[in-house]
């Protein structure tokens, strides 16, 4: 069993969660600016992560049905963050806030360890995407992510994958053709 | 009150007036330009009624906090001048009409649903103004006003009457495209 079900389960089991959400396409969960200290779980749908420089949306991150995601650099910090986090279709999500969870965590090695292994699963997906911003040859960076996520190419719109991936939605469709 | 309070309210605020933009955009055009009396305007006269006051506020906020000399503050205290603008320009139960002026007046414009897309950019930069403002003080930074030359409003007060204005007209753009769509469910009625 993955870190993420095991930990999804133990939720589930302890009935932790605080809250459940149901959003239409398009919601913004976070903006920028704001501190968002929770931790999401996603039933059903999907998300995307995004900065806004110079009037651009750069895209950072997704998530999708049976995946954890929070707002990381917030939800470690306490601090406002930059990130944007919209819901892509319509999204039903469960809450659980980073005082309750962590309350957990200290006192339960069980928990501890399974939420120090997603940790480091989440550090190693982080320096595989900075290598993917570093991949200068679009046609390589496609490959590199179509490796890695085939998941991505079936469950997002194709002008936020072509922006995940640094390049026009008109350049994704050459490479897709080829 | 905290400013970190304030600015927090406002943000989140904002997140919300760009959810109901959002879901506006789901309409169709139609119901966008429908309105439930001649004399009254579309949604899409809200949205762009709206834009036009962001079109002065937005620049003026962003050039006097940039002209600031004052250090940040953690403390903001309304004016009662802006209290009362900003009170009198939030969305009530019973909605107190007001007339607006006729620069500000978007009826008749040719409009689209691109004035949506204007609209949620200026919340994005409304949001990075709320942000920059963290790090000045809301008390001494000052705004001219759109409506009444050589009056100055506090910075916390000015961001409190746009963002007071966009719920008020978001509601009312709301109404008037709920409008259309119940008079078409009853018209399908009837058939």
């Amino acid at each position: 069993m993955s870190p993420t079900h095991e930990l999804a389960r133990l939720i589930e089991v302890e009935s932790l969660w605080e809250k459940s959400l149901d959003l239409p396409r398009n919601t913004y969960l976070k903006v920028s600016g704001s501190i968002d200290r929770n931790l999401y779980y996603v039933e059903e749908g999907s998300l995307r992560m995004f900065v806004i420089r110079e009037f651009e949306e750069h895209t950072i991150r997704f998530a999708y049905t049976g995946n954890f995601f929070a707002a990381l650099d917030s939800f470690i910090t306490g601090q406002p963050s930059d990130l944007y986090i919209q819901t892509i279709r319509r999204t039903q999500l469960k809450v659980l806030s980073r005082s309750r969870f962590m309350e957990v965590v200290q006192q339960s090695p069980e928990y501890s360890a399974i939420w120090t292994r997603i940790l480091e699963l989440v550090v190693v997906q982080q320096l595989e995407r900075e290598q993917d911003i570093l991949t200068t040859s679009p046609a390589e960076r496609y490959e590199r992510v179509m490796q890695r996520s085939p998941q991505l190419f079936q469950e997002i719109p194709h002008k936020y994958i072509a922006s995940y991936l640094r390049m026009t939605p008109e350049t994704l469709s050459r490479i897709k053709k080829s | 009150m905290r400013a970190e309070t304030l600015i927090a309210d406002l943000i989140d605020r904002t997140r919300a007036n760009m959810n109901r933009a959002e879901a506006l955009r789901q309409l169709p055009l139609s119901a966008l330009n429908a309105r439930t009396a001649p004399e009254r305007w579309s949604a899409l006269e809200c949205i762009e009624h709206l834009n036009r006051y962001g079109r002065f506020y937005l620049p003026e906020i962003e050039q006097r906090m940039k002209a600031s000399r004052h250090p940040a503050s953690p403390d903001f205290r309304s004016g009662w001048l802006g209290n009362y603008f900003a009170k009198a320009l939030a969305p009530k139960e019973k909605l107190n009409h007001m007339k607006t002026f006729s620069t500000m007046d978007p009826k008749g414009s040719a409009l689209d649903a691109g004035v949506l897309d204007v609209f949620l950019q200026q919340q994005q930069q409304m949001l990075l103004l709320l942000d920059r403002a963290r790090r000045t003080d809301l008390s001494r930074v000052r705004t001219a006003v759109s409506f009444m030359p050589l009056l100055r409003l506090r910075l916390g007060d000015t961001f409190r009457v746009v963002i007071y204005h966009n719920e008020r007209h978001l509601g009312q753009a709301e109404r008037e495209a709920a409008g259309l769509a119940h008079e078409r469910s009853l018209a399908g009625n009837a058939q």
